[in-house]
């Protein structure tokens, strides 16, 4: 095994094995598991129970399929009456031609028995109303909930992780640098090799999280049943994502190495990556922006500037189709940043990780050969 | 055979170090096959930059490192076993893992690593602590896994900047044990040591560096040789003026009188010392290697 892998792995079984990863990964899942089945818990009742005294069912289910209707007869208007006092059924039907309620009735359940029933009066008397016609003349909107909403939660999940994986980066780089283990190291394996062993191992990590997410979220949306109202497209959405997140993470991590090698105390950490992390900010609120106007000019254009396109384009794509040759044109142009910037990273680190003791300034580094 | 030729560096000026400072001037010295060489010299003569410069974790302004005729490459350094001054480890690893971590990165398969590391932990007395993180150990016990990090490839050369420092004399009579057996296996060990009793009793060779350059190099016999040697008398209430005309100082403790001279005729000394008194002491000095060192840096 090279040096870049041994470096990789000594990486994640060390965090692997900290209780803090194992805590966090749990937390992570128990929070998205809670977020796909809040719409479930809090949105209104889809389910209603009936009952009948002396009257015929209605062809409820006809007219709004996604509703489960159950039903019950009672003998009598008391019984029924208590039944509904006593919460057990949302509303009854008396004879045909009175609806028992406890307070005011569900706005949904009272249109729906209303309309029903005329429907049902009127057939018996000979007339019959062809349904209306509903047409969509402006763009499909089916979905526009849906897909805002997983904007947002991708979104949210891709700072977080980014955020979270980078400032690792830049810790373990400082602990190497400040405790001087770098020169043994760095007697044994090239620099190269051991930054990018590190972003490799600490990448893997954030993977290993994402995925996580993404398996409980879904997981759960289809086990609550949220998942019938996604969009179509959701695993090439996914598979973007993953992308996404290892060129951002790339991205910003070669700079966290490069700006965490020039202190030596994990003190000076926050200060120093001060730069690195208002831009990783300012790409999640533009990517948050973009979230409410995804198909702006803003947005449009945003989401093929690196690194802002790391979190813009999978939100434009979460949000509206995006034609292929767009993702692909702002990825091309994320990798050749990408390159850059770890060109870039691992130089100022190659030169600055041997020399502690004070803070560098960035622009020494670079002019000193 | 390793070789240093003519290496030289300048600190710039900095922050912290506003002048710029010569730390190596033109140091040279070679290092063969199976030599313990003992490298000396007062703080902030150059040893640690030389050493640093061998491993390839600084770069010299010019010179060479070149190791049997060609120039040190990174694979050449991977064989290498190395101690730098600043000590390092990862302090929340355990300690086996750690050492097992660093052969691996030098290249050892992992059935093999694990066997040597269990050696140098039943050799440096650390069997027991193995499972410990290292932050757990004393920093004594610390160093001795710096060294087994240092041991654990069975290098090809040793490097080792200060390894006696902070050690228990216990320690150090197991430190010096392990390095004598892999020098005794032809295996070269260059370390820097302000101890110069153990450096005179361990070493074939000592290098005596000051201001960046080799100022004294050889093997501490050879040194002492290259000293005029001190003769010594002592004589016991001689006759007054018994010494004048000799070469070198009297000086008179009670009724006990010593000669020190360098050159001259021994044999006459001799002579007009019996004469003058009871002669209680009669030899040439050998210079110690920290004489040979305050005479060499002065
Ligand atoms: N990174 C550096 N920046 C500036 N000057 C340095 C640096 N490293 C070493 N020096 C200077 O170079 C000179 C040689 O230092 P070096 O550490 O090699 O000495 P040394 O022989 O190892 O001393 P000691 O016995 O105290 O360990 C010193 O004057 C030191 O101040
Ligand atoms: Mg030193």
């Amino acid at each position: 095994m090279n040096g870049l892998m041994l470096v990789a792995r000594r990486e994640i079984t060390t965090q692997v094995r900290t209780k803090g990863f194992v805590i966090g990964l749990l937390i992570t899942a128990l929070l998205v598991a809670a977020v796909s089945f809040a719409p479930k818990v809090l949105g209104g009742d889809d389910s209603y129970t009936l009952g009948t005294v002396n009257s015929q069912q209605l062809p409820l289910q006809a007219a709004a399929p996604d509703t489960t209707f159950e039903w019950r007869a009672f003998p009598d208007e008391g019984a029924a009456t208590q039944a509904v006092l006593d919460g057990d059924v949302d509303a009854v039907l008396v004879n045909g031609s009175k609806v028992l309620t406890d307070g005011k009735i569900d706005d949904e359940l009272g249109v729906l028995l209303q309309s029903v029933n005329r429907e049902v009066k009127l057939g018996a008397a000979g007339v019959s109303i062809p349904p209306l016609q509903m047409q969509s003349v402006g763009a499909d909107t089916r979905y526009e909930s849906a897909r805002a909403g997983i904007a947002v939660v991708l979104v949210l999940v891709l700072f977080m992780l980014i955020m979270g994986q980078v400032m690792m980066v830049a810790m373990g780089v400082v602990e190497e640098k400040g405790s001087r283990i770098v020169e043994i190291l760095l007697s044994t394996v090239r620099p190269w090799q051991l930054l990018g062993g590190k972003i490799l191992g600490l990448g893997t990590l954030g993977l290993i999280n994402l995925v996580t997410i993404l398996v409980v979220g879904l997981g759960s949306a289809m086990a609550s049943g949220i998942a019938t109202d996604f969009p179509p497209g959701i695993p090439g959405l996914v598979a973007a994502v993953l992308v996404w997140f290892v060129l951002g993470y790339a991205f910003f991590a070669a700079l966290a190495a490069a700006f965490g090698s020039l202190v030596s105390r994990q003190e000076e950490v926050g200060s120093v990556l001060t730069p690195l992390t208002m831009l990783v900010m300012i790409t999640y609120f533009v990517a948050f922006y973009a979230t409410n106007d995804a198909t702006g000019t803003l947005a449009t254009v945003v989401s093929y500037i690196p690194p802002f396109s790391s979190m813009v384009m999978p939100v434009r794509m979460a949000a509206t189709e995006v034609p292929l040759w767009q993702v692909g044109a702002s990825m091309a142009a994320m990798v050749l940043a990408v390159l850059a910037v770890l060109a870039f990273g691992a130089k100022i680190y190659e030169r600055a990780v041997l020399r502690t003791g004070a803070r560098l300034k960035l622009g020494d580094v670079l002019r000193t050969k | 055979m390793l070789e240093i030729n003519e290496l030289r560096k300048r600190f710039a000026g900095g922050p912290g170090a506003p002048a710029a400072k010569i730390a190596l001037d033109g140091i040279s010295f070679a290092v063969r096959p199976g030599e313990m060489f003992g490298f000396v010299g007062a703080n902030g003569a150059g040893k640690t930059t030389t050493m640093r410069i061998v491993m390839g974790v600084l770069q010299a302004d010019s010179g060479s490192v070149t190791l049997r005729g060609a120039p040190l490459s990174p694979d050449d350094r991977r064989r290498f076993g190395y101690m730098p001054e600043e000590r390092g480890l990862y302090q929340k690893m355990r300690v086996a893992e750690q050492i097992e971590y660093f052969g691996r990165l030098h290249g050892m398969s992992a059935t093999a690593v694990t066997k040597a590391t269990d050696d140098l932990l039943e050799q440096l007395g650390l069997t027991e602590r193995k499972n410990d993180a290292v932050q757990a150990l004393s920093l004594g016990n610390q160093q001795r896994v710096q060294l087994a990090v240092a041991l654990v490839h069975d290098p090809e050369l040793l490097i080792l900047d200060e390894p006696f420092s902070g050690l228990d004399p216990i320690a150090v009579d197991a430190l010096a044990t392990v390095l004598q057996e892999r020098c005794r296996g032809g295996v070269p060990v260059i370390f820097s040591s302000h101890q110069l009793e153990l450096v005179e009793r361990l070493c074939d060779s000592v290098g005596i560096v000051s201001a960046g350059r080799m100022v004294a190099e050889g093997a501490v016999a050879d040194l002492r040789a290259a000293e005029r040697n001190e003769l010594r008398v002592v004589v016991r209430n001689p006759a007054p003026g018994w010494a004048d005309g000799l070469p070198g100082t009297v000086t008179v403790d009670g009724d006990r009188h010593t000669l020190r001279a360098t050159g001259g005729d021994d044999q006459e000394i001799l002579r007009r010392a019996v004469k003058a008194g009871r002669v209680e002491h009669f030899g040439a000095e050998q210079p110690s290697l920290t004489e040979i060192f305050k005479e060499a840096v002065a």
